[in-house]
This record gives structure tokens, sequence and C-alpha cells, in this order.
């Protein structure tokens, strides 16, 4: 099978580096190679791009450039802020979502610190009333994804923020609200200051941009500990010797978002695809009907296997994947799909299918010609 | 001949030289192979580990085969672990590769090439298959027909065994002028599962509770560590002076160990088997020949019964649990499991 026949439809477990942030990228592999931290000019060159690139997202994220963080993923990102803050406090409280990414989750259970996991609704949503039960005095953050990167459930993050602001006006201890924004950023509003969050983690590779690096928007007066020592970069809160190409080349992914920012268009290819998805017997969508991340549907259909249906759809050139990349290697069904209510069969049978830029209505046509008589098939050999 | 409907080959691989050389000698046979690298069950599994499958991984992008990884601990667990463990509670010696061929393998392959729209599976296995029988390969000391006896025989028409005509040293020539990743990895040995020592293992899983050794007469010679340790046959780690004594029998419901210094008790003719399974519809009484075991040669004598055979001469340390496996020439007839 020729390559440019093959149809990408995995845009939520990473996305092509965008050719205009690979021109960007290239200078600073050899020809502005110099440490930023250096005095000489080498030094200097590659200093004001890294400085250029932090006001370029600052100017996303609408916040002053002192409070952006490169890091080395949105892994990393979330764990700064999250270890950092818990590390700051001497008797630590957290709450959290059920539907996180395992960067967030795990990173939370394995802190040490009390936590609270909220349930979510048969849709994804956290709901508010049990955010506000689960606040105590001792809580000191408050970490809730902006979109899922599974079933694309968009949390009301402004809401959030107005709780925990209302909340704050009546308490010494300060709670501190955290967006993990990976998947969100493409697509949605990263105002920090409309959004009302202390902190939000942004990805390289899941806008156009290399892997390998990520952004923390940490709110000045925010108070964490360093998890990493060393040289004292980043204002000490990430040590590391600057990665000058990577830190450029999500500057330009996130500047291309102003300009790329087809959210219309993308949901427009994206319902279409649903719609025709769904005339399949039994089949249903996981995740909101609204309030959803434009690029992303994820299905099940009864009586199959997802990864069964993965494979064969990856034998006819198409890409697709059965939920979240990164547990794709575990036979536990997804704690997303369990978290809204699907029992282990169905969770088991799920399909993510995620757009992305470049995605065309006649690649669309192709997978909807090819998904149906895939089902049919794998219904028939499963006997069901 | 290939033709579309034949051509897509789902090959299981493990990332040895066997697998890799089948699957690089059905790519260049015209067939479209697809790589199944199966991850079993084990944490220190020796066949399926992250070496195999980075080894599996880096010979299908080399030769330009799709790889798929298949996890079918699950399964694995439940269809061949638990057997083995189940038998060795019942005083048997399992064959835990009988069971992972049919139930695991074999089947797991037939179930992705019918998904991938194919018909036809291929393993590294030493084997040929001639007029719809399993035959012996070209190499007589790598012949893995033995763990082929329960195969349903209805997919012997849709297994190709590519290594068939090939002797080992020349699979590990080509694979080595090729610079396969597996050509310097050595081959694979006893129980895929099972790290080093057996009895480590089985304590484990199962509880060994001590008990009476005693001679065929019943007198107590000594003290056994639980029986599932021990072999028909065995000489080696009973533990008793005054030696040397063999394995005779596992009383499995007093808990007593029979042993015996007489190397002829363990001789016998008549062997009874279960869960047979036959490649041909056969008329008993029939002279054919049998092996008890993988390394042993095979012996002439009659199969009365689709149940029962009797050797011409006895023959040693016939284990329960293990297969008998049934030859006539060359061809592969069938076997059972031995009561």
């Amino acid at each position: 099978m020729l390559m440019n026949t093959k149809i990408y439809l995995d845009n939520a477990s990473t996305t092509p580096v965008d050719e205009r942030v690979m021109k960007d990228m290239r200078p600073f592999f050899d020809e502005k190679f110099g440490n930023p931290s250096s005095l000489h000019s080498f030094g200097q060159e590659a200093r004001v791009a890294i400085d250029e690139s932090r006001e370029k997202i600052a100017d996303f994220l609408n916040c002053d450039p002192k409070e952006v963080i490169f890091t080395g993923s949105a892994t990393e990102a979330n764990n700064i802020m999250i270890k950092g803050i818990i590390e700051a406090d001497d008797d630590p409280h957290v709450i959290t979502t059920a539907i996180e990414h395992d960067a967030v989750l795990e990173t939370v259970k394995q802190s040490g610190a009390n936590y609270s996991i909220l349930d979510v609704d048969e849709d994804g949503f956290v709901n508010l009333k049990d955010l506000e039960e689960e606040i105590n005095e001792k809580t000191v953050l408050v970490t809730v994804m902006y979109a899922n990167n599974e079933i694309g459930t968009i949390q009301p993050i402004k809401e959030i923020a107005e709780l925990i602001k209302t909340k704050n006006k009546e308490r010494d201890k300060k709670i501190h609200f955290h967006t993990d924004a990976a998947q969100a950023a493409g697509y949605l509003n990263c105002d920090v200051k409309e959004l009302g969050v202390d902190g939000l983690t942004i990805s390289g590779h899941k806008i156009y941009g290399p892997k390998g690096v990520g952004v923390l928007f940490k709110k000045r007066n925010v108070k964490a500990e360093p998890i990493i020592f060393g040289g004292g970069q980043e204002d000490g809160i990430r040590s590391g010797t600057y990665n000058t190409p990577l830190i450029v080349g999500i500057a330009k992914a996130v500047e291309l978002l102003k300009e790329e920012k087809r959210k219309e268009e993308t949901e427009e290819l994206r319902d279409y695809m649903i719609d025709e998805v769904l005339k399949i017997e039994g089949a249903s969508l996981n995740g909101p009907q609204k309030s959803r991340l434009p690029n992303n549907a994820n299905f099940s259909f009864k009586g199959v296997e997802g990864e069964s249906i993965v494979m064969i759809l990856d034998q006819k050139g198409i890409a697709t994947s059965t939920g979240s990349a990164c547990s794709s290697k575990s036979l536990e069904a997804s704690h997303v799909l369990k978290a809204i209510g699907l029992k282990d069969l169905d969770a088991h049978s799920s399909l993510r299918v995620s757009v992305g830029r470049k995605t065309t209505k006649k690649e669309i046509d192709k997978f909807l010609k090819i998904l149906p008589t895939t089902i049919e098939r794998l219904r028939e050999i499963s006997g069901r | 001949m290939i033709t579309e409907e034949n051509k897509k080959v789902a090959v299981g691989i493990s990332g040895g030289v066997d697998s890799s050389v089948a699957l690089k000698i059905l790519k260049e046979q015209g067939y479209s192979p697809v790589g199944f690298f199966m991850k079993f069950w084990g944490k220190e599994n020796h066949c399926c580990g992250v070496d195999s499958e980075r080894r599996a991984r880096k010979t299908c992008v080399d030769l330009g085969v799709p790889f798929y990884r298949l996890d079918v601990r699950k399964e694995f667990k439940k269809q061949v672990v638990d057997y083995f463990l189940k038998s060795y509670q019942m005083g048997e010696t399992p064959n835990p590769c009988i069971a992972c061929n049919r139930e695991i393998k074999f089947k797991t392959l037939f179930k992705k090439i019918k998904e991938f729209e194919g018909t036809k599976v291929a393993t590294g296995h030493y084997a040929r298959i001639e007029d719809r029988l399993i035959t012996t390969p070209e190499d007589k000391n790598k012949d893995q027909t033995y763990f082929m006896w329960s195969l349903d025989r209805k997919l012997l028409d849709n297994i190709i065994f590519p290594l068939g005509d090939l002797k080992k040293e020349e699979v590990r020539q080509l694979a080595s002028r090729v610079g396969m990743p597996a050509a310097k990895i050595s081959d694979s040995q006893e129980v895929c599962f099972v790290k080093d020592d057996l009895s480590d293992f089985l304590k484990d899983y199962i509880d060994l509770i001590p008990g009476d050794i005693e001679d065929k007469h019943g007198k107590k010679l000594g003290t056994h560590i639980g029986l599932p340790v021990y072999t028909i046959g065995q000489r080696k780690g009973i533990g008793l002076s005054g030696g040397p004594f063999y394995v005779l029998r596992k009383d499995v419901e007093r808990n007593v160990l029979v042993v015996t210094k007489n190397n002829d008790d363990l001789l016998e003719e008549k062997v009874s088997f279960r869960e047979e399974n036959f490649f041909k519809d056969l008329k008993f009484p029939m002279e054919v020949k049998a092996k008890i075991r993988y390394n042993a040669p095979r012996k002439e004598g009659i199969l009365k019964s689709k149940n029962q055979f009797e050797f011409k001469r006895p023959q040693r340390a016939i284990a329960p649990g293990q297969s008998i496996v049934f030859y006539q020439d060359d061809k592969l007839l069938g076997g059972g499991i031995i009561n």
C-alpha cells in the first residue's frame, strides 16, 4: 500500500509536525545551537529565541511570560504542578476526576497526599455540587482536565474556577485550580484569565508541534516546590538545559493555532462521521453530543472487540485506536469508559476516531465505506 | 499455488530465529505474511518478553511485514497454566505446549486470519504437511510433530510450515546472512512460563504437602516434599540413601510417593489414553509406532482401540499426563494424553 493512500484518523494520540514549525525549528539544531544560558553570542542568539517563544505562548494564554514554564512533556508539566503544590503544603488534599489522563491520575495517587476522585456522569461531566462537597479545609489543589482524550468531554472549567474563587474568599488556605489542556489547546480558548485557572498544561505534539516538549502555565502566586533540581532554569522550577529547537517548535505550533483554529469545519466533518457511523447496527456514541472536543469521536460496537477493528482498519490503511494510545498495551478496559458507566464488554468494543487538520471528507467517506463491512465481518466470525 | 484468496498468511512470530526465517521464506515465496506476536502469560516468560517483542517487531519492519501484538495472557492463563497446575495436582506430568498449540497459538492465528479475510496460517515449527497429514520434517533432530497431535484435522489444509524442508543449521545460516535480530538467539526450551526451577514455580501456586516415601510393599523409607515435583522414572533428587531409587508411582489419595530400586518395575507395555485426536479414520487394531515423550524414540506396538495401545516391548517410565503420539512411517496419525 502506498504511503499517500493511508488515512490517519488518530490525531488525538499525536499529530504530524507542521512544516512551518519544522522550518522554524531547523536552525536551532546546528546553526544556532548555543546554550541559551551561555554568555557569548551563540548563547544570546538562542536566548532570544527562548524569550520570543515564551512571549508567543504568553500571548496565546493571555498571561505574563514569566508564568510560562517549558517542560519535557505535558506529563512533566502536570507532575511539576501537582507534586510541586503538594510538596509545598504541610497537609495537602487534592481533588481530581475519574476520567483524567494517567499523567494526572497516577501523579495524584502516587503523591502521598490525601485525595478525592470525583465521579462523572454518563457523558463524562463532573458535577459542581460533588466538587463542592469534596472540598475541605485541607484542599490545596483541584485538577480537572479541560477536554478528555478518549471521549472528548469538555469540562465546565470556567464554572469550576468560579466556584473555587467563591470558596477561596471565605477561607485562609487557598485552593489552586489546574487544568490539563493537552487535548483542548488545539481547538478551545486557553485564555487563562477568562478561564480563571492557576495552572494549565499544553503538549507540543497534539497541536502539530514536536514531541518531547510541553508548557506549564503557573500563576505567579502559586507556591510550588521544584521536583527536578539542577542548574536552576525556569526560575528554578524546572532545571535542565533549554531545549531550544523544541521550545521554538511548540511556540510556533501555538502561534499557528490562531490561524488554524478551524473549529467549525472540524466539527462539521466529525458530526457527519458520527451520524453515519451510528447508522451501523449496534453502534453507540461514547461521550457527549454537545460540549465535545471538535475532533473527537468514540464509539462502541456491540459484540465486537475494538482491538480487532483497529487491526483490520490498519490492514486497509486506516489508523484509529481503541482509546488512549498510552494504555493500549494494557488488558484492562479504559478507566474513562468504565467511569461513564460502560460494562467491561462494551468498553472493550470501543473505537476512537479523531480527525485532524488534514482530514478530508473523501477520507472520512472511505472510512465510512470500510467500517460497516468490517464490523459485520467481525460479528460473523465471533458468531454474535 | 498462491492466489489472491490464500495470499495473506497469519504467521505466529516469537522473535526467535525459526519464526523470523519462516516469515522471510513466506515473503520470498510471494505470500503476504502478517506477523502476530502473542503475549503469553508469566512475569518472566522467556518466549514472549520485551526483548522477544522488540526482535519480532524489528524483523517485521525490516521485511516490510505488518506487525501486531496480541495480548492472550488471560486465555493462556486459563487454558494452559491452569491446566498445567491442575494436572500436577492430579499427580500427572503435563505437557503445556500441547494445550498451547491447540487452544492458544493456532486458534488465535486462525481467528485473526479470518478477520483479515485470508485463510492461511503459518508457524516456524519443524514439521511438514503432506496429503492432509502432518509429517516429520527434514531435520529429524528438531522434529516438533510430537506437539501437534491435538490440532483439529480440519485446520491442516490451511497450515503452512515453511521450515519443514530445512535443517536447523540452514535456518540459522539464513538468519545470520541477512542479519536478522534473532540470528544469535538460542532455542527456547522447557516450559516458557516457568523461569528456573519447576518446584519453585509450583510452590507459588499450589500447596506442596510433604508425605511419606514408600517402597512398593508399603514400607516407609523417608519423606517427600510434595508429590507434584516428582516425575515417574525420576532418579535424582529423591533424597534417600542406599539407592539408587526410582519414582514408581504417585499415590495422590494417600499423598505417598512410591519408589523402587528395581528399574524393571518401571516397565510397562499397555498404555491407556484420553482426549484422543486422530488425523484420519483408523481401523483398529493397527500396527503403528508410538512416542511417549518428546525426546523418546518411536517404538512399535499395536493401537488396539481409540484409547488403548500396547507396545511390542515394554517401555520404561510411562508418565501419566504426557502425550502418547502415533506415527505410521513419517506420518503423524494422532495421539492422546496418557492415563
